[in-house]
């Protein structure tokens, strides 16, 4: 029950009881003069008038008192809605932004200096993780230059073993990992912190589509694995054409190296709706149904069992949900797992159909 | 051909000195931004590679100064921040080419090398490695009597990497050129398009010409 239903509820009961005193009492008072006095016709009539009072009076009185006590209460409780919707507006993006304050000083106004501070130091502290692993990814860069840059020195000594020189080569390819991923951090990181500005126009996403099939279909050759492209509807979207195509680039990487030998994958772009709908559907593992929520988390690398097959830094999926919401589009995982895994994106569709 | 090296990171600078020597550059290093503004202007050099973050001056005012001052020497853009934003900005303060960091050396040789070439590069449309030929207008390609179909993307890639013929090519130019991604897709997809262009051009044939350089790239030659 709402505060407001329940004060008005109680408001009334109290009116009503405070009628029935009222009522009572004069009832009473009268009846007593009854006994005493010999004139019975005017206490009588007092007696009738009474109850038509109560009855007449008092009761519109309690309706008024009600609608006023119903206004009051709304006009009480207005802010603390207000306060509501503001604070259900909340994420991790706009801790920045100040809730209004009436200013007037009241329990209300206290309440929201309170949640304001409160959101000022979790914004602050979020702030300083993403500057820290920006700070660190960057940090990193340096190093890791070095060390490939000397590594890559010393592959080109002609007096070197064929052990020594496996040994070096490991390196490499280690350090060829490690950049990947302090890449795919850097690049999160930059777009948490909002450094990333997109370049929108309108783009032929069926193009880039098709484009895209024909590298999936040459990645998927290795393993034995057949891309097809049922439909491919002419769509036009505006948004970022590289950003656009890295997101197709690694939903499609995604499916053809999560998915068993022999597999399939079925791309298709159409309209559903009134949006651009890209779905990408494969035969792979899948992720069990618990795991589902998490396959847009950083380092998130699905079931333990066969992560460890799988190259990748266990960005992929945060950078393409990343390039998506850039987009103010969605983007859906649903796994049967042993049977198909469908990543859906849905993306307003622009209607200037020049390039 | 003489080259002017500016980065604050001795190692780096070092290593990237030893490999631009290896290769028969004159090389001069400084690690300021105001000495490389100095420098640059004192020398007339074939080409710069000047780090973004640099203390007293950073790469990009150092940039911005020499154009200002008609200063056309070509200059190659080394970062650690890797953003696609500060390549775009990079380019248009008057960069000729960009590379992030860790880069791999190979890489760095092969684009200071193109920057003495920029503008003279050959535009000759019949290609030739040893018995392998490509024709850039009529898009055949044959080996000995043999022709093969490519497709575009494999056309493209072999038309890299035979205008690169004799010099490794790093998979962040390939990617570049013949994908047009300038970031790094993080897929081994240049690798599984060389080796379906290694079946096409050197399957069969004697010498093999595609060689993989492991760690750097690939390169064409005999």
């Amino acid at each position: 029950m709402k505060i407001r239903t329940r004060l008005t509820l109680w408001y009334a009961a109290i009116l009503i009881v405070s009628l029935a005193v009222i009522g009572a009492g004069t009832y009473q008072e009268i009846s007593e003069q009854l006994r005493h006095d010999h004139s019975k016709r005017i206490w009588e009539h007092a007696l009738d008038e009474t109850s038509e009072l109560v009855l007449y009076v008092g009761l519109p009185a309690i309706l008024l008192g009600l609608a006023g006590g119903w206004w009051i209460t709304r006009k009480t409780l207005a802010p603390v809605t207000a306060l509501t919707e503001a604070v259900e507006q909340k994420h991790d993006r706009n801790l920045h932004e100040r809730l209004p304050r009436s200013g007037n000083g009241d329990e209300l106004d206290r309440l929201t200096e309170v949640f304001n501070d409160m959101t000022s130091r979790l914004d602050n502290s979020f702030q300083r993780i993403r500057e820290f692993t920006l700070h660190a990814s960057h940090e990193l860069k340096t190093p890791l230059t070095v060390m490939r840059g000397e590594l890559e020195t010393a592959l080109r000594e002609d007096n070197l073993t064929e052990p020594q020189k496996e040994l070096l080569l490991s390196q490499v390819d280690e350090i060829e990992r490690l950049t990947k991923i302090v890449d795919g951090l850097t690049l999160l990181t930059r777009a948490d912190t909002g450094q990333i500005n997109l370049d929108f126009a309108p783009v032929r996403l069926d193009e880039l589509v098709r484009e895209n099939v024909a590298d999936a279909k040459i990645l998927g050759q290795p393993h034995g694995i057949q891309v097809s492209l049922p439909a491919c509807e002419e769509t036009v979207v505006s948004g970022d054409r590289d950003r656009l195509r890295q997101l197709l680039l690694n939903l499609t990487d995604n499916a053809i190296k999560y998915n068993h030998p022999h597999g399939t994958v079925t791309i298709s772009l159409a309209h559903s709706n009134g949006l651009a709908e890209f779905k990408i559907e494969n035969t792979g593992p899948g992720v069990s149904k618990e795991l589902q929520p998490r396959v847009f988390e950083r380092f998130f690398r699905g079931d333990a069992s066969h992560s460890q097959a799988v190259e990748g830094c266990g960005l992929g999926l945060s950078i393409a949900q990343w390039i998506v919401l850039a987009h103010q589009g969605s983007i859906e995982f649903v796994s049967r797992p042993g049977a198909l895994t469908t990543v859906t994106v849905k993306l307003a569709i622009a209607h200037d159909k020049k390039r | 051909m003489r080259v002017l090296v500016v980065e604050d990171e001795k190692k780096t600078a070092s290593f990237i000195r030893k490999a631009l020597q290896a290769e028969g550059f004159a090389v001069d290093v400084c690690h300021r931004g105001d000495e490389a503004l100095t420098a640059a202007c004192a020398v007339p050099f074939d080409g710069i590679v000047l780090d973004i973050m640099l203390p007293e001056r950073d790469g990009l005012s150092v940039l911005r100064q020499l154009r200002e001052r008609q200063n056309r020497t070509p200059v190659l853009l080394l970062s650690a921040r890797g953003a696609v934003n500060e390549r775009v900005e990079g380019l248009n303060a008057g960069a000729d080419d960009y590379l992030p960091k860790p880069f791999v050396i190979a890489e760095l040789v092969a684009r200071v090398r193109a920057l003495g070439r920029r503008g003279n590069e050959s535009k000759s449309t019949l290609l030739r490695v040893a018995n392998l030929t490509l024709d850039t207008v009529s898009h055949r390609a044959q080996r000995g009597e043999k022709f093969f179909d490519l497709t575009a993307r494999e056309f493209r890639l072999l038309e890299f990497l035979m205008r690169s013929a004799g010099r490794i090519c790093g998979r962040m130019s390939i990617i570049e050129k013949v994908w047009d991604y300038h970031f790094d897709p993080g897929t081994n997809l240049v690798d599984v398009y060389v080796k379906r262009l290694r079946e096409k051009i050197d399957d069969g044939f004697e010498p093999k010409l595609l060689h993989t350089v492991r760690g750097a790239g690939y390169v064409l030659k005999e």
